[in-house]
């Protein structure tokens, strides 16, 4: 990956030159073949579906040719597997991901992908006859190709990712084979609870795979194989290993997650054999062999996998045997055996491995004729209840046969093949020690044997052996050749396979085991008599009691059901409920739609994580000295934090709280004056004025208190975080002080240049009206801008149904009866033109000393705003000459002319220049076009401020709330009077 | 040297003034009438500034003395926001139309803060970053609350607002500390100040909150509160735009931030990150198993994939970065496609977002139910559609980077997540007989909805090669 990034870095290409490039490397002998194999199925997919157009045996014969065509491609490469060798192919796929696809053909892969093509055959033809008319057979093709070609995908993978994508790949297109069954209601359930379990494992396994690929450093199995040490002494072995039987556990339906298997059983039955017995659950066996030679040989894989497969092959048969249903029956079976061969993968020796590989074989050979003659019955007789079948044997004489071959295999019945792969694993389990109890492996091995022959018996007996009923839904009768066919293919391995075992299956068992293994295997030696083993009289026992079993099974069918047992499908549910209510849970908490919790959590983790940064970081000594504290500033500060505790403590009381502000405000302008800053001491204040006012306006809409809501627990809790955040930001901000900054700062350079550079000795001003003129141009507008979207939504709101609202209002507190109280209306008329003179005053001195146009601006705003407090609006109003938005649209284009001129004088924008003049009698003065441009910043701010002001003001506009008069003594007004008086 | 500079930032520039003279032309002439044509043609520019973008030449640049960085990583990233952005725009068009519910100011506000993503991403000082980020911010905001007579999309615009504002108050107030403790706001200089080993107490302080306050506009837990109700009472359209362009914009600069200002300070950041993902991945999968609407359930969905996200950036490499952008470009196709699909959902000529609607929705729409399906499947992570492989990068980038317990917290994550998008597939293949939802909206939806989909399944090929070009990115940015 560096390597992509470094010649990433070339210049002069857009981004898309380096989108990856697709590259294919091909290796190997006749390797193509191996990507055409796994290829065939997916490509052949799209056959069924446009040939079901033209009829059903097109869409069923492009099926099977398709599968066909592989199974031949992967036989001419058998013989090369068979000499030891290992055909591979690759092709770089995402190698920045280290994901290749590279398949490669060794004994294990050679079985499985022989058995998934083969039985595929058997099962394309089964379901051709099987399908009724109404059957959307051109779906179940399509969806069974995919299926097909992911199984295979999965067992040639020579890349664990490449594995992965397939092993996910399978449940996906089983789900929508599954899915596109639409009458089958009760399958939902199945369906949904087989996604959700081997969906869920599967991811568990991604992030086991992961943890493998990362310890061995690649995804390439071949290459993973090679570290056996290297990756068992990693203290990643354990969760990878966890993670991984995860996956296998829950594909392979092994005990606790066994329940999912016997409930998808209600897919229709090619899907059952094909799916659930032959080959999808197979998949987790297959990746227990693959990694089998780097992961097993530890306590750890023993007692996980040995006792999980023990586990679930005795608790499968014991179920087995009592399940009326026949898929049922031989779904549980299905998990027996397939716990069966996972104990033996589980044991860890090479024997058991190679016992292992024989029942893989021998079990879907048998376990596949099982089905598809449960199939024929469910198909002849139109129910799968044993209780409601019996005598067949007689309507229904070659299912007979073959049923009842396969099945006494099932039990383990000499010559069949069942019985020699039992024997070798009864054998394995006689002498393996589990945990220092000798007798435990042997006994429930022995017990599971007996119960597997139990149920096998069961099958045989109860659905073909006795009376001939006269109840059955619909008359029975064998089925045709396309049908029993199949079975009877594979009834007939099942035979020959038992007798003949060396010749059938002795080479394919050598190589399959040797490549789980991972070296070559002696000499397999697969014979019917052994002599008189321990394990040919546990087999006896087993069949002695299978039979016994069955003769008491009505008794035993009775005490089963009055007994309490846990039913999968309601523990599932259950779970799924629960999960539901915890997360419900959680999300109430968090989630309750309160602002105030967001807050409080979202602070309390800023605070935590300040805290991390707290005692990880480094603190420097401090480089300043702190000032003296002298009595007033002492003071000051007392007054500044009682006043903030008091807002608190009050703040429910807004006109109170209002006034604590206020101190606030004042105390920091003092503070401003007293540290030299007169500057922003009158800005302060003059903007702590404007400000209040406002505030005040609103005060006029809000009850007098905010009404307490918040419980005493909660105010704690808010008390302490705020208390934690405001020493948290205070410590801070000390911190910062008594330490010099990382640099100098730039006050030095305005200090050194505001009077060579601006002309004016008040650096603020000239910072503001020169060096950063060009923010204050855009301060001003959007000042401005402000004010007049202030104005705007005012009016739209005004003109709203608000408007009614505002004007019925009742004010919670009553009028005063003396709206304009005399002294206030003489003293603020008598003052404006004194406040009017001040502005003038601050705004000249302004450039030299504290004050300058934004000050001065505020402080004529203020004079002019105490007219409408004092007098009221509507005769503040009528005196009004010019519309504010004119003063802010003047303030704006002097400033910008200002900036303009500078242009002509061929100078950028906003350049300014000063002088110095001397007009009689005045004394000499200093003149700058900096003047003008801050002129333009007093006329906005004084548009500004008012426009916004008066506009809010309208809100609180009632008929009659002014006097007709504001001023009762007005001579001019006596005089009219008098005259109107006189001319009556 | 102004012409260089702004012959840099000339696709932001020629956005924001289009955005602007449009405003200005919509206001005087025809007003709402003319809101279909400008969605379009926003629409449409914004597609082509992507083709600008990605067609250009992508060494790097920088404008207005490194406060402006164009290269790969800004490239790939801007490709990604553009094209959500306007693949969304196309999206709501006939949606709020129908709904008499599309002010003109909508795409304009959409392409005001795509600018607002485009700055953020192209970042090269803390000044520019925030700009960009309060560009965007507001129009969300604005944009959240689009809906004034419902109480729902208000109260939503509402604690967005408030929640972001407290969001960018720490933001200011760490980057202030930065700027207090490193002397300059520009990254190039800040990554001389700040070198693992010797850190200033108050340059962490400053990096926890700035981390703080940028993880809080992808809503990595717990930053995330706003998340699920701001989805929810939002009109879907602006949910989908929430969900996509701004998460992309959100994350690239997060990534420019922490590796251009912070890049020798990973071990320190990296942790902060791998809690954040953390938190965000496994609450995201923990609280979206209960939810009933789907739009809710999309937040803690996003929330989840946010956390993916970020696992790639805290293993502090440029593999995690790539993986990370390789991340987020599978995460807007399919969030792209998933909108395309619950704003089809309608009964009765309504919107509905119930997940019970889709019951046995496949019967009524195979086709869009199957489309569906595969984007579920995708968001769930599962092989061998996209979103598989965005998550594998992420894991391995962790694991590369010896963050093991938060790969394996995240694949179990995963799993939990993976629990409801399933669901919903159930809901739709098997659920019970009731009269649902079924697909409404123009054909624009399932054209969008169908090529999502096909993404998701063909990507598997070769990732389009987008594997490269975010190496490439995350070459440009991780030196």
């Amino acid at each position: 990956m560096a390597g992509i990034g470094a010649q990433g870095l070339d210049s002069g290409k857009n981004i898309l030159t380096h989108m990856g490039k697709f590259r294919i490397e091909r290796t190997g002998g006749i390797p193509l073949s191996l990507f055409l194999i796994v290829a065939l199925p997916f490509l052949g997919s799209v056959l069924p579906a446009l040939l079901i157009r033209a009829g059903r045996n097109s869409a069923y014969l492009s099926t099977a040719a398709v599968t066909l065509l592989a199974l031949v491609g992967l036989l001419l490469n058998a013989p090369a597997v068979m000499r030891g060798e290992t055909v591979t192919a690759r092709l770089d796929w995402l190698p920045g991901l280290g994901l290749n696809a590279n398949f490669f053909l060794d004994g294990l892969g050679l079985l499985f992908a022989g058995l998934i093509l083969g039985i595929g055959l058997l099962i394309i033809i089964y379901a051709r006859f099987y399908l009724s008319r109404e059957d959307p057979m051109g779906q179940f093709y399509s969806y069974l190709l995919l299926f097909q070609g992911a199984m295979v995908g999965i067992v040639l993978s020579d890349n664990v990712l490449l594995l992965l994508i397939f092993w996910e790949l399978t449940s996906l297109s089983s789900f929508l084979l599954i899915g596109y069954w639409r009458h089958l209601p009760e399958g939902r359930q199945g369906a949904r609870m087989a996604l959700a379990v081997t969906g869920a494992g599967g991811l568990a396994m991604i992030a086991g795979m992961l943890l493998l690929g990362h310890v061995a450093g690649s995804y390439d199995l071949t290459a993973i194989l090679d570290q056996r040490e290297a990756i068992q002494a990693s203290p990643l072995y354990l969760p990878a290993l966890v993670l991984i039987l995860l996956g296998c556990f829950t594909k392979s339906a092994q005990f606790p997650f066994h329940f999912w298997l016997p409930h998808a059983m209600a897919a229709p039955t090619p899907v059952s054999a094909y799916l659930h017995s032959a080959t999808m659950v197979k998949a987790g066996l297959f990746l227990m062999a693959r990694m089998w030679p780097v992961l097993s040989g530890t306590e750890a894989w023993f007692y996980l996998v040995g006792t999980t497969g023990l586990l679930t092959m005795l608790i499968g048969a014991v179920i087995a045997l009592f399940k009326d249903d026949l898929k049922a029956l031989l779904a549980f079976s299905t998990v027996s055996h397939l716990g069966l061969i996972t104990m033996l993968l589980g044991f860890g020796t090479k024997a058991a491995a190679i016992g292992a590989v024989f029942h893989i074989i021998n079990h879907a050979t048998f376990k596949a004729a099982l089905f598809m003659t449960a199939g024929i019955v469910d198909h002849a007789a139109h129910t799968r209840d044993i209780k409601r079948l019996g005598g067949l044997r007689k309507l229904m004489p070659t299912t007979f046969t073959l049923a009842t071959v396969a099945a006494l295999s099932m039990a383990g019945i000499p010559p069949l093949n069942g019985f020699l792969s039992k024997e070798m694993m009864l054998e394995e389990a006689a002498h393996t020690v589990w945990a220092d109890y000798g007798w435990l492996v042997p006994t429930l091995a022995t017990l599971a044997a007996l119960f597997s022959a139990a149920y096998s018996f069961r099958y045989v007996a109860h659905v073909f052996l006795g009376p001939v009923r006269d109840d059955y839904p619909t008359e029975p009768h064998d089925p045709g050749a396309g049908m029993w066919m199949p079975p009877a293919l594979l009834t007939l391995l099942v035979v020959l396979i038992g007798l003949f075992p060396m010749a059938m299956a002795s080479t394919l068992v050598e190589t399959a085991a040797g490549a789980v293994t991972g070296g070559q295997v002696q000499q397999v030696h697969l014979k019917l008599w052994h002599g008189m083993t321990p394990a040919l009289v546990m087999s006896i026992i087993a069949i002695a009691g299978g039979v016994v079993l069955l003769g008491a099974h009505g008794w035993l069918d009775r005490v089963w059901n009055a007994m309490p047992r846990p039913e999968a499908k309601e523990i599932f549910d259950a779970l799924v409920g629960a999960a539901t209510r915890a997360s419900r849970a959680v999300t109430d908490t968090l989630h309750d739609g309160s602002m105030t919790r967001y807050g409080a959590i979202l602070l309390a983790f800023v605070l935590a994580l300040t805290g991390y940064a707290w005692f990880s970081g480094t603190l420097a000594a401090p480089t300043r000295r702190t000032m003296e504290i002298a009595i007033i500033p002492l003071l000051g500060w007392i007054g500044v934090i009682l006043a903030t505790a008091l807002v608190v403590i009050f703040h429910r009381n807004r006109l109170v709280t209002l006034v604590l502000i206020g101190v606030v405000g004042l105390v920091v302008s003092l503070a401003f004056t007293y540290l030299s800053a007169p500057d922003l001491a009158l800005t302060q204040i003059s903007v702590e004025v404007v400000t209040v006012v406002l505030m005040l306006l609103a005060l006029n809409f809000l009850p007098r208190e905010t009404p307490l809501e918040s419980s005493p627990m909660r105010r704690m809790r808010d008390a302490a975080l705020s208390i934690a955040a405001g020493l948290g930001v205070g410590g801070l901000i000390y911190a910062l002080m008594v330490r010099d900054f990382a640099f100098p700062t730039i006050s030095d350079y305005h200090l050194a240049n505001s009077y060579s550079g601006g002309g004016g000795t008040n650096v603020v001003n000239v910072i503001l009206v020169d060096f950063r003129g060009y923010d204050t141009f855009g301060e001003i507008t959007v000042l401005g801008i402000a004010a007049i979207v202030i104005f705007a939504v005012t009016r739209a709101v005004l003109n709203s149904p608000v408007r009614a609202y505002l004007l019925n209002r009742k004010p919670s507190e009553p009028q005063s009866g003396d709206a304009h109280p005399m002294i206030m209306v003489v003293a603020t008329r008598m003052m404006m033109p004194v406040a009017l003179m001040v502005a003038t005053y601050i705004f000249l001195r302004g450039h030299n000393l504290p004050g300058g146009g934004f000050i001065a601006g505020l402080i004529a705003a203020i004079a002019l705003v105490m007219q409408y407090m004092a007098s009221g609006f509507s005769w503040a109003a009528e005196r009004l000459r010019f519309p504010y938005s004119a003063l802010i649209g003047s303030g704006v284009l002097v400033a910008a002319a200002t900036g303009i001129g500078s242009w002509l004088a061929g100078k950028p924008f906003l350049t300014s220049a000063f002088g110095y003049f001397h007009f009689p009698p005045l004394e000499k003065f200093e003149l700058a076009t900096a003047m003008l441009f801050d002129l333009g910043v007093f006329l906005a701010v004084v548009g500004a401020v008012l426009l916004a002001l008066e506009s809010l003001a309208r809100f609180a506009w009632r008929p009659g709330i002014a006097s007709e008069f504001p001023m009762d003594i007005n001579p001019a007004r006596e005089v009219e009077e008098t005259t109107a008086e006189e001319a009556r | 040297m102004i012409q260089g500079d702004l012959s840099i930032i000339l696709p932001e520039v020629v956005l924001s003034v289009y955005a602007m003279a449009a405003l200005i032309g919509a206001v005087y002439t025809s007003k709402d009438k003319l809101a279909p044509t400008l969605t379009w043609a926003t629409a449409a520019l914004m597609a082509a500034m992507a083709v600008w973008t990605a067609t250009g030449d992508a060494s790097a640049r920088t404008a207005f003395g490194g406060m402006f960085i164009d290269d790969g990583f800004a490239r790939f990233a801007k490709v990604a926001i553009l094209l959500g952005g306007a693949s969304v725009l196309v999206m709501s068009q006939d949606y709020l139309s129908r709904r008499d519910a599309l002010p003109f100011e909508f795409p304009l506000l959409v392409a005001l803060s795509t600018v607002g993503m485009m700055v953020m991403v192209s970042a090269g000082d803390l000044i520019a970053l925030y700009m960009g980020l309060e560009l965007q911010s507001l129009s969300l905001y604005v944009i959240a609350s689009m809906r004034r007579d419902s109480v729902r999309s208000t109260e939503a615009g509402l604690k967005y607002f408030v929640l972001g504002a407290l969001s960018s108050g720490l933001l200011l107030f760490g980057s202030s500390l930065i700027y207090g403790y490193a002397g300059t706001t520009s990254f190039a200089g800040i990554v001389e100040a700040a070198q693992h080993g010797h850190v200033s107490l108050g340059l962490l302080f400053g990096l926890v909150l700035l981390i703080s306050g940028m993880t809080f506009k992808i809503s990595a837990v717990p930053f995330h509160m706003w998340t699920p109700d701001v989805y929810e009472g939002a009109p879907t359209p602006v949910t989908a735009f929430f969900a996509t362009a701004p998460k992309v914009a959100a994350m690239g600069m997060i990534a420019r931030a922490l590796f251009e200002a912070f890049g020798g300070m990973s071990s320190d950041w990296g942790q902060v990150l791998a809690l954040l993902a953390f938190l965000s991945m496994v609450l995201g999968a923990v609280a979206g198993i209960g939810q009933r609407d789907i739009k809710r359930l999309m937040a803690y969905s996003s929330i989840t994939h946010m956390g993916f996200a970020l696992m790639g950036l805290a293993a502090g490499t440029q593999f995690g970065v790539q993986a990370m952008l390789i991340y987020m470009a599978i995460y807007v196709t399919m969030n792209v496609g998933t909108f395309a699909f619950i704003l089809s959902m309608e009964k009765d000529g309504e919107p509905v977002t119930e997940i019970d609607s889709l019951n046995l929705y496949a019967q009524r729409e195979p086709g869009r139910a199957l489309a569906m399906l595969l984007l579920l499947f995708s968001l769930a992570g599962v092989p061998p559609l996209l979103g598989f492989f965005g998550k594998f990068y992420v894991l391995r980038a962790a694991l590369d980077a010896g963050l093991v317990w938060l790969a394996v917290a995240g694949a179990l994550a995963s799993v939990v997540a993976a629990f409801y998008y399933l669901r919903i597939v159930f809901y739709m293949y098997f659920g019970k007989e009731t009269d649902g939802a079924v697909a409404g909206g123009s054909p624009v939806l399932w054209v969008f909805l169908a090529v999502a989909a096909a993404i998701n399944v063909l990507g598997v090929i070769n990732l389009f090669g987008v594997e490269g070009a975010a190496a490439f990115a995350a070459g440009a940015l991780v030196q």
